[in-house]
């Protein structure tokens, strides 16, 4: 989570405010016209609304800068309840300006000192969300998950000890043992293969359709406590005109891997508006 | 892991030190493994040889499950999440 400069307002007094960015959007006629006062922001802030400065408008919020200064932004990282309620409320608030045309989402607890520290930062950056706002236009991101196909049943001979090896002393009961292992770990072998190779060609396909990609870190099974493989996490920048072809390909794609394929969107396009 | 357990945590504590150890001792046993069936494979060992090992960790295997057992750890316990690297231990 990279904070812009500003984000470090420990030295500020305590009933001081800042200024939260959420998104950055274009000012046009229609973001003029947009009605945020609906949404409700995060908490402990006052009303979210938009502050334009030349031809970007950013979407903003006057918080505490109390409830934003490092050590309570650290505890509210490592409290994932709190976090969520944060995170939710940030997503929220850029879905809603999301409805009325492209935006550049910025990353959770984007601070500045004040409006006018904010509008510099756009000034400063305009090129870079003029070509992000450009590049998401008419786009959404759409996530994919792809679990390792489900292994075929190992046949009953495949790990239970055959029962001559029962009494452990057995003639060739050695051998026995070492060829069953040397079995399990040939079909884990290809079994990895496989489900890198079914990985890569949905990622192959999907970037066909796709006008930007990414891909992320598969996530292990501790966290969420799923058992299956995740073999590829990866999103995808899709026109909005080609977006019912999304769901049509992840389907054929599972059937003909047999793979277990997730798809999640749209999104606003998070993971495509560069570091800015 | 003898005598009257009152404390619950540091027994919670014994029972990871135990899955731990048994997780350090089931990553070599498993290296070995791999080690025997590679030696296996070039062909460089006489019957007599490929007999031993594989009774030898058979029995290393079946002492490990028991010693699971003994201690309430299930298989799935003596694995280590790294994280980008993956888990110590295949998994499955």
């Amino acid at each position: 989570m990279t904070q812009p400069s500003d984000s470090r307002v420990a030295s500020s007094s305590a009933n001081a405010a800042v200024t939260y960015v959420f998104a950055v959007c274009r000012s046009t006629r229609a973001t003029s016209a947009l009605d945020v006062t609906g949404v409700a922001g995060l908490p402990g802030g006052e009303a979210v609304r938009l502050l334009p400065s030349g031809l970007l408008t950013a979407v903003v919020q006057t918080v505490p800068a109390a409830d934003f200064t490092d050590e309570v932004w650290q505890r509210r990282l490592s409290d994932r309840e709190e976090i969520e309620r944060y995170a939710r409320a940030h997503h929220a608030v850029v879905s809603a300006v999301a409805t009325h045309g492209p935006v550049v989402p910025l990353p959770l607890a984007t601070l500045y000192h004040d409006d006018d520290r904010a509008r510099s930062r756009l000034a400063d950056e305009a090129d870079r969300f003029h070509t992000a706002l450009k590049r998401v236009a008419h786009h959404a991101e759409w996530g994919v998950k792809v679990y390792r196909p489900l292994a075929p049943e190992p046949g009953p001979a495949a790990d239970a000890p055959p029962p001559e090896a029962a009494g452990g002393r057995a003639p060739g009961a050695g051998l026995a043992y070492l060829n069953r292992k040397r079995g399990a770990q040939a079909r884990r072998e290809k079994l990895r293969e496989q489900a890198l190779d079914v990985a890569d060609s949905v990622d192959a396909e999907l970037r066909g359709l796709a006008a930007a990609s990414r891909r992320l870190r598969t996530h292990g099974a501790a966290l969420s406590g799923d058992q299956r493989v995740h073999v590829l996490n990866a999103t995808y920048l899709v026109a909005d005109e080609r977006a019912h072809e999304v769901g049509r390909l992840v389907a054929a794609l599972g059937e003909r891997t047999g793979a277990q394929i997730e798809l999640s969107g749209p999104w606003v396009p998070y993971s495509f508006v560069g570091e800015v | 892991m003898t005598g009257p357990r009152v404390d619950l945590d540091s027994e919670q504590m014994g029972r990871d030190l135990v899955a731990l150890v048994l997780t350090v001792v089931e990553l070599l046993r498993q290296l070995m493994e791999r080690q025997a069936i590679r030696r296996v494979e070039q062909g460089d060992l006489s019957d007599e040889q490929v007999e031993e090992i594989g009774t030898t960790l058979m029995l290393l295997d079946r002492r490990m499950k028991e010693l699971c057992e003994q201690h309430g750890v299930r298989p799935e316990d003596l694995n280590l999440d790294l994280g980008p690297l993956g888990t110590l231990l295949p998994r499955n």
